[in-house]
C-alpha cells in the first residue's frame, strides 16, 4: 500500500517537526507549575542568558551536523578563546575579541581540510583537533585559570551588561539567531549543505562544490564556538582551559533534541535554538529538583541517544556502524 | 606483506634509537618499568578498543566506563569512606559493570540503530555521571592491600599491573585468533552485507564485542585505580585521546577489516615512549596532548584507503 505507507510517513515527519517544541512548552509548563517562580520575567530573562552561550556552541555544529558530520572540538575551542581573551585583553582591548574568532575560523579551517583532503572522518578529525586546541589552551594559560580584573572587564559591557532591562548577552544570541537563519535559509550555502547533507552523491553531480561548503562549514562551528568562548570569558570573568570543558555534550544535544538529524539534510536553527531552551528548561528542572549538577549528564546522555534514535535517517545509512 | 605494514614498527625502533641517542638513560632498566607502568592502562583500553575498530565502529565510552569502573571498585573494597570490604567480589563486580556497560552500547547500536560514535558519546557521559552521583563529587581512597598491591608489588621487577595487562593481552590475543568472534569481527569490518550473507549473526557480534570491550575498560579502571589509590570522577580525563591515538597510529585502519591486537601493543609503545622520550627532554606534559592529536591527523590520513571510500562523514 505504497498510498497508506506515504500518509504515515506524512505523519512521522509532522510529529518530528512538531514534537521538540511542543517537548519545550510541556516542560515550561511543568516547571512552572512545579516552581512558580520559574515564570516570573526575571527567571525567564535568566533563563534566556544562560541558554545563550549553549545556543550559540549549538548553532556552529548544526551547520556541521546538517552536512552529516559532527565537531567534537567545539568546548576545546571555546575554552582556548576565552584563554586567549583573558590574555590579550590588557593590551589589545577588543581587538582580542577579534583574535579569538579569528583563531576559531582558523582552526575550523585546519579541521575542514583535514577532513575534507586528507579524507579523515569528521569525528577523528574534530577529536584530533580538540586535542590540539586543549594542548595549546593548556601551554597559553600554563594550565591556570585567568581571572580577569575591573580594568579589563570594562572591555566587555557588551556581554555582562544590559539594555532596556534585556541583558546584552540575550541580544547578542538574537544577532546571532538572524545571522545563522540567513546563513543557513536564504544563502546559497545554506542550500547546498542541505543538499549535500541530503544526498551527497547527488549534489556532488549536480556540480555543487561538496569540498568548499564542507570547509566553510567547519569554519563556522569553530568560528561560533569562539564568539562563545569570548562570551563565556565576559560572563565568567575568567579564561581557562577547561572553562567549556562541560559543553560538549549539552551542544550536540541541543541540536539532536531540536530535530536536527544526525544523518544530515533535515534542520534548521529554529530547531537549534528549541533544543537549546530545552536543555536549558531541564536543567533548571533537575536544579529545582537539587540533582548533583555532573550526575545531570546522565540525563543529558540518555536524552541524547534517545533523540538520536528517533530523529535518524535510516534510509540513509543501511549499515550503521 | 606490505612495507606499509611494518611502518609503525619502524617508527617505534627510530624512536627508541633516537631518544637512547640523546639520553641513554632511556634503555635503563628503571626506565622501562616506568614505560611498562605507563603503557598498562593505554594497553588494556586500545585492545577493547581495537576490536571495537576493527568492525568499522567507534567506541568513544572508554572514559565513561573506565571512570565508573575505578569509583565502583573504590566504594567495594576496603576503603575510607565505608564499611564495605568485598576483596576480588568487588573486582567481579566491576567486570560485571564495565560487560553491561558494553552490553547497553551495542544493544542502542544494534537495536535502535543509533551509530556507534553517537551511542558511545552519549554512555560516556551517562558513564562519568553515575560515577559522579554515585561519589558526589568526593573521592575514595582505597585502602585494600590487594588493589594497591597491583600498583606497588613487584614480580621480576614489574609491578603486577603490568602482568595483568599481558594477560589481558594473551587473552585478546587468543579470542581474536582462535575463537570464531575474533573472525566474525574482521568479517563485519570487511564487509557487513557480505558477512550477514554468508550467514554470520551481525547483531550478536556487535553485542559481544562491545561487551568484551567493556570488560577490557574495567580493567583499565582497576589498574587506574590501583595506580592512583582512589577512585574520582576525573580519573578518565584524557584516557579516550591516548586509546585512539595508540590505535590508529599502530595502524589499525578506522574504516574496518584491517588491524590487530598486536598492532596496538605497537601504538601503545609508540604513544608511551614519545612521552617518555618528551619527559627526559622536559617537553611539558600539556604539549604532549597537541603532538597526540597531530598524530591521530597524520596516522589516519596515511592508513586510510581512499579508493575504497568515496563518501566521508
Amino acid at each position: 500500500m505504497p498510498m497508506n505507507s506515504s500518509l504515515k510517513r506524512l505523519n512521522i515527519d509532522r510529529l518530528r517537526h512538531w514534537l521538540p517544541l511542543a517537548t519545550l512548552i510541556i516542560l515550561v509548563t511543568v516547571v512552572g507549575v512545579m516552581e512558580p517562580v520559574f515564570l516570573q520575567p526575571s527567571t525567564l530573562l535568566q533563563l534566556a542568558s544562560d541558554t545563550a552561550v549553549l545556543f550559540i556552541l549549538a548553532t556552529g555544529v548544526t551547520f556541521v551536523i546538517m552536512l552529516g558530520g559532527i565537531d567534537l572540538s567545539l568546548q576545546s575551542m571555546a575554552s582556548f578563546s576565552s584563554v586567549i581573551v583573558a590574555l590579550t585583553i590588557a593590551q589589545l582591548g577588543y581587538v582580542s575579541f577579534g583574535l579569538a574568532v579569528g583563531t576559531g575560523i582558523l582552526a575550523g579551517f585546519l579541521s575542514g581540510i583535514a577532513h575534507v583532503k586528507l579524507k579523515i572522518p569528521s569525528f577523528i578529525a574534530t577529536l584530533a583537533m580538540g586535542g590540539v586546541l586543549f594542548s595549546a589552551a593548556l601551554v597559553a594559560s600554563k594550565e591556570r585559570s585567568i581571572t580577569l580584573g575591573d580594568a579589563e572587564r570594562s572591555y566587555q559591557t557588551w556581554v555582562t551588561g544590559s539594555h532596556f532591562g534585556i541583558p546584552n548577552v540575550i541580544i547578542v544570541g538574537l544577532i546571532v539567531l538572524i545571522v545563522a537563519h540567513v546563513l543557513q535559509a536564504h544563502t546559497r550555502f545554506g542550500r547546498y549543505s542541505a543538499a549535500i547533507g541530503a544526498g551527497e552523491p547527488a549534489a556532488y553531480a549536480s556540480g555543487v562544490k561538496v569540498d568548499r561548503q564542507k570547509i566553510f562549514a567547519y569554519m563556522l562551528s569553530a568560528g561560533f564556538a569562539a564568539l562563545a568562548g569570548v562570551i563565556l570569558a565576559g560572563r565568567l570573568s575568567s579564561g581557562s582551559p577547561t572553562l567549556a570543558a562541560e559543553m560538549l555534550l549539552p551542544s550536540i544535544a541541543a541540536v539532536v533534541v531540536g530535530g536536527t538529524a544526525i544523518t544530515g539534510g533535515v534542520g534548521s536553527i529554529w530547531r537549534t535554538l528549541v533544543g537549546s531552551l530545552i536543555i536549558s528548561v531541564v536543567r533548571i528542572g533537575m536544579t529545582f529538583l537539587s540533582v548533583n549538577i555532573f550526575a545531570q549528564n546522565i540525563v543529558f546522555g540518555s536524552v541524547l541517544v534517545l533523540a538520536v534514535a528517533v530523529t535518524i535517517d535510516r534510509s540513509k545509512i543501511p549499515i550503521v556502524k | 606483506m606490505r612495507i606499509a605494514s611494518w611502518a609503525p614498527v619502524i617508527v617505534l625502533l627510530l624512536l627508541c634509537a633516537i631518544i637512547s641517542v640523546i639520553n641513554p638513560n632511556f634503555l635503563s632498566f628503571g626506565n622501562m618499568v616506568r614505560i611498562s607502568q605507563s603503557a598498562m592502562i593505554p594497553l588494556v583500553l586500545g585492545i577493547g578498543a581495537t576490536f571495537i575498530i576493527i568492525m568499522g565502529s567507534i567506541d568513544l565510552s572508554v572514559e565513561g566506563v573506565l571512570t565508573l569502573a575505578a569509583v565502583v571498585l573504590s566504594m567495594l573494597v576496603l576503603n575510607g569512606e565505608n564499611a564495605n570490604d568485598y576483596g576480588l567480589f568487588a573486582v567481579a563486580a566491576v567486570l560485571i559493570v564495565g560487560a553491561g556497560v558494553g552490553f547497553i552500547n551495542g544493544l542502542i547500536n544494534v537495536r535502535l540503530k543509533v551509530p556507534s560514535f553517537m551511542t558511545t558519546l552519549g554512555t560516556w557521559f551517562i558513564g562519568v555521571g553515575i560515577a559522579n552521583a554515585l561519589l558526589g563529587g568526593m573521592a575514595t581512597r582505597i585502602n585494600d592491600p590487594w588493589i594497591r598491591g597491583l600498583a606497588i608489588e613487584r614480580f621480576w621487577g614489574f609491578p603486577w599491573g603490568v602482568w595483568v595487562a599481558l594477560l589481558c593481552l594473551l587473552i585478546a590475543l587468543i579470542i581474536q585468533n582462535y575463537t570464531r568472534l575474533g573472525r566474525h569481527v574482521y568479517a563485519l569490518g570487511g564487509g557487513e552485507e557480505l558477512a550477514a550473507l554468508s550467514g554470520i549473526s551481525v547483531a550478536r557480534v556487535r553485542i559481544a564485542a562491545f561487551t568484551i570491550a567493556g570488560v577490557f575498560y574495567a580493567v583499565g579502571g582497576i589498574l587506574a585505580a590501583a595506580q592512583l589509590g582512589l577512585g574520582n570522577a576525573q580519573i578518565g580525563n584524557g584516557r579516550l585521546f591516548t586509546t585512539i591515538t595508540a590505535v590508529v597510529v599502530g595502524g589499525t585502519s578506522l574504516s574496518g577489516g584491517q588491524g590487530s591486537v598486536l598492532q596496538t601493543v605497537v601504538g601503545v609503545l609508540i604513544v608511551v615512549v614519545l612521552s617518555n622520550g618528551m619527559v627526559l627532554m622536559g617537553v611539558p606534559p600539556s604539549v604532549q596532548i597537541g603532538v597526540q592529536g597531530l598524530m591521530i591527523i597524520a596516522a589516519v590520513a596515511l592508513s586510510i584507503n581512499r579508493k575504497l571510500m568515496k563518501i566521508i562523514k
